[in-house]
């Protein structure tokens, strides 16, 4: 029987996890994480990997341990590799600058070179050789101040951050927020992202469903608190633009004035490339102003934030379709040297029933909401039947309900638990009373003159169970019926418009009709051709497309400066290192997220307003404030583990910190059983926990929550102050059996080694000694 | 299967899917919660958004996913 060796996965989330089932024969290959075979393979084990280890961390534990056992005898060489260390060090702990990487590599060349001994001419070539090898996840560090890896505690993203698409550093600007500052919490997010008051009204925000705050109660409302920002700095005037970088006088062309296109656009207009915009609308804002209805966002927050874009320098072709109205050779004859293509996916898909091209009350949802975003505020028909149970069903039913249609039903062939769409927003159309009809089918569309009277459907009943692991919807013999309408709107999907892109041969495209792309860098089959947004994700968020703009953005300069292109996706950096706000742990656990106050539900059905009303300023502050600063405190569990199992006072009840089983947190409880002694912030390695003493009391703080606070002792003795009474008695018990002397008095360290010595000398001295 | 918002998920295996990407590969094992599923129709074939602990959001075909909570 050959030697196995078992195989390690999912090493990247949260440590080791021996896989039992899986076994390499050969060492090196689960190494490798590459499975060679896979033994009583119960658990289905495709590929693995191990734990990449960030070669920062690694080489300082390596070269901690060459001087710490003292390989190196030479004193000068010491010296130097210390100097490494501690330049290591700082690029481990955000410390670092520019200097710091030449710095590194001068000294061990003069190890390399220099050093009179192996130890230190080996410990030189190691840490070349990793500079050399490694240079750019060194490069990395400094830049964005975060490590992907997270094996340097101090540069570990939040949850929140890593979680957006876009990467914004989210618990520096709702400090921020918490603060006050909204301006300079506006700024900090247009680093990573064009769109903050867009994206605080309709943003998918996938960072509140990683909010570490949400194992505990709730999560931070973020997409709330950065539109409340970036309305009141647009309000007070303090929403601008940085300082863009001097003419390169070097071309790009956008095609597409959505999301993604924007903020390519955005980005390179700011690194001094001359952008121009073309847009088959007659208005920027693509998808956003188009396909999300203005109840939901309105068109000032679209037309603000673009103008900022456009002082930068962009130039907007509108009514410019791209294939009909200009060709790619034309824009490269105008001197265009790379091309972006974020199209959006503006199409629809057919529903292929009879009667759906005969009439033109039949009008898919899409264009519908495209209609009406243009201005034509005209009611398709007085009894509308919506098909499809998704989002955009959604929008299209309360669209009709505020353009004064009668009567609008959502008709949707499985039951309400199945619909795809998001459960508010099917609760509030509800509530805006459109009408559903579930286990329903049309099948024809039936009409007079040119003009819809009836949709004919079918009920159907839920049937076993099909390969997507729903129920499916089987007719119901016999059980057809009539209902009457006189306009259908089909909303079952969005696909791509390929038209205008015939021409573009070598554009190699998916069979979900989208634009092939390497999602690192966004660049297509074609030399010169990036693309983003939904053209490549298919129907997408509004985020998701605004990270694929930004990256495409990066790649175009690369590009542009050959530069070679990035294989993995950028990682986020971290903006700023914004202090901790205090706030005592009663308050900490006792603020709970603010309901989103709405317009009433008869404004609703009559304009399009804003729905959603904003938070007050002082629900926006409080909220902020719950934020657990996630980009400190990296849930390590040291201090748990500490308080618990070495010191054994168990007073940090902090079940948040499991992601996979949290259990019941409250803060409020250190305050009981907390000694401050002190142990959990020594072994903190990010300084989250923090002791301080203010006057005559000792505060103990988790990212600024304050756990406990406790009143100084003085030595009986000396007055000098020594700690809480708590933390007293606990030493006191722990040194009872040696030095009974001590006991029910407060001495500082001193005076109890004085006492004791006395007490000692008072003590008969043993036989021995006995004259 | 079909995913919903909110679904703590693992990716179990790589994906055969031409939209699966080589750095992808280390994220195998890894698990998340859907952040964007299909919201039209619930397509088994449509791409859908997972934010991966630790790891990023990503578009993800459907057949590397599995439900690993409710």
């Amino acid at each position: 029987m050959p030697k196995q060796w078992p195989l390690w996965v999912n090493l990247l989330n949260g440590g080791l996890y021996h896989e039992p089932n899986a076994i390499f024969h050969r060492k090196e290959d689960a190494l490798a994480g590459c499975l060679l075979s896979c033994s009583a393979s119960s658990i289905p084990v495709e590929c693995a990997m191990v734990k990449p280890v960030c070669p920062v961390a690694r080489t300082i534990d390596r070269l901690s341990g060459i001087i710490s056992n003292g390989h190196l005898k030479n004193a000068r060489c010491r010296q130097r590799a210390e100097e490494i260390l501690k330049l290591m060090e700082d690029v481990a702990s955000g410390r670092g600058g520019d200097e710091h990487i030449p710095a590194m590599e001068s000294l061990a060349r003069s190890l390399e070179k220099e050093g009179p001994e192996a130890a230190c001419r080996d410990t030189g070539a190691m840490v070349s050789s990793i500079l050399s090898e490694h240079r750019e996840v060194f490069e990395s560090h400094l830049k964005t101040q975060i490590c992907p890896v997270t094996d340097c505690a101090r540069l570990t993203p939040s949850p929140c951050q890593m979680a957006c698409p876009a990467g914004i550093d989210v618990p520096s600007y709702v400090t921020l927020i918490a603060q006050g500052h909204d301006a300079e919490a506006i700024e900090l997010i247009r680093k990573d992202n064009p769109f903050p008051w867009i994206c605080g009204l309709i943003c998918t925000n996938p960072c509140e469903f990683m909010c570490v705050r949400g194992r505990i109660d709730t999560p931070i409302a973020i997409k709330y608190l950065k539109g409340f920002a970036a309305e009141r700095a647009m309000s007070d005037g303090l929403y601008r633009n940085p300082e863009k970088a001097p003419d390169n006088h070097r071309k790009v062309c956008i095609i597409g004035a959505g999301p993604a296109g924007l903020t390519a656009a955005y980005y390179l207009a700011l690194k001094g490339y001359a952008v121009t915009v073309i847009d088959a609308l007659p208005m920027a804002g693509g998808m956003m102003m188009v396909g999300i209805p203005r109840y939901r966002l309105p068109r000032e927050v679209i037309d603000r934030e673009v103008a900022i874009i456009e002082a930068l320098g962009v130039e907007f072709r509108l009514n410019t379709r791209f294939g009909k109205d200009v060709s790619l050779d034309q824009l490269k004859a105008e001197g265009f040297e790379a091309f972006l293509v974020a199209i959006g996916a503006h199409g629809s898909y057919k529903l292929g029933i009879e009667g759906e091209g005969s009439y033109p009350g039949v009008i898919d949802a899409i264009t519908l909401l495209r209609r009406v975003a243009l201005g034509d505020r005209r009611k398709p028909g007085n009894r509308v039947a919506v098909l499809g149970g998704g989002n955009t069903a959604i929008d299209a039913a309360r669209t009709c309900i505020r353009l004064g249609c009668e009567e609008v039903s959502i008709i949707y062939r499985r039951s309400r638990s199945d619909m795809p769409a998001n459960e508010e927003e099917v609760q509030q159309a509800e509530e805006e009373r459109v009408k559903f009809s579930f286990l329903t089918i049309p099948v024809e569309i039936k009409g007079e003159d040119g003009r819809i009277t009836s949709l004919h459907c079918i009920r159907t009943e839920l049937g076993l169970e099909d390969e997507s692991g729903r129920r499916r919807p089987i007719p119901v013999e016999g059980s057809d019926f009539g209902v009457e309408v006189d306009a259908m709107i089909p909303a079952i999907g969005q696909t791509v418009d390929r038209n205008g892109f015939a021409d573009l041969g070598d554009l190699k495209w998916s069979r979900r009709s989208t634009i092939g792309v390497n999602v690192a860098s966004m660049e297509t089959s074609m030399e010169g051709v990036f693309a983003a947004g939904d053209v490549v994700s298919g129907p997408a968020t509004v985020v998701e497309a605004i990270g694929g703009g930004k990256r495409a953005a990066d790649a175009i300069e690369r590009y542009l400066s050959g530069i070679p292109q990035p294989k993995m996706p950028p990682v986020p950096v971290r903006r700023s290192r914004t202090g901790f706000i205090q706030v005592p742990a009663s308050t900490k656990m006792s603020l709970h997220r603010p309901d989103m106050p709405t317009l009433n539900d008869e404004r609703r059905r009559v304009t399009f307003q804003q729905v959603e009303l904003g938070y007050s300023e002082n629900s926006v502050r409080e909220e902020a404030r719950r934020c657990l600063r996630c980009d400190v405190c990296i849930r390590c569990g040291v201090c748990v583990d500490i308080c618990r199992n070495k010191m054994g006072i168990d007073a940090l009840q902090m079940g948040y910190l499991d992601f996979d089983h949290p259990y019941p947190t409250d803060l409020r409880t250190t305050a009981e059983r907390c000694i401050l002694c002190g142990a959990c912030v020594a072994n903190c390695p990010t300084g989250a926990m923090r002791m301080e003493e203010w006057g005559e009391e000792r505060l103990l703080s988790l990212c600024g929550t304050v756990l406990n606070r406790l009143k100084m002792e003085t030595c009986e003795m000396c007055g000098a102050v020594v700690g809480p009474a708590r933390y007293h008695d606990f030493i006191s018990k722990k040194i009872q059996g040696i030095s009974q002397h001590l006991r029910d008095k407060v001495l500082c360290l001193e005076c109890a080694r004085k006492s004791t010595a006395e007490s000692h000398a008072e003590m008969r001295p043993p036989k021995t000694f006995d004259l | 299967m079909t995913f919903r918002k909110r679904q703590k998920v693992e990716v179990y295996k790589r994906s055969k899917d031409e939209s699966w990407q080589d750095y992808m590969d280390r994220y195998v094992g890894l698990r998340g919660v859907v952040t964007d599923p299909d919201t039209v129709k619930n397509d088994p074939d449509a791409l859908i958004e997972v934010t991966l602990d630790k790891e990023g959001t990503h578009r993800f075909p459907q057949d590397c996913l599995r439900v690993v909570e409710d």
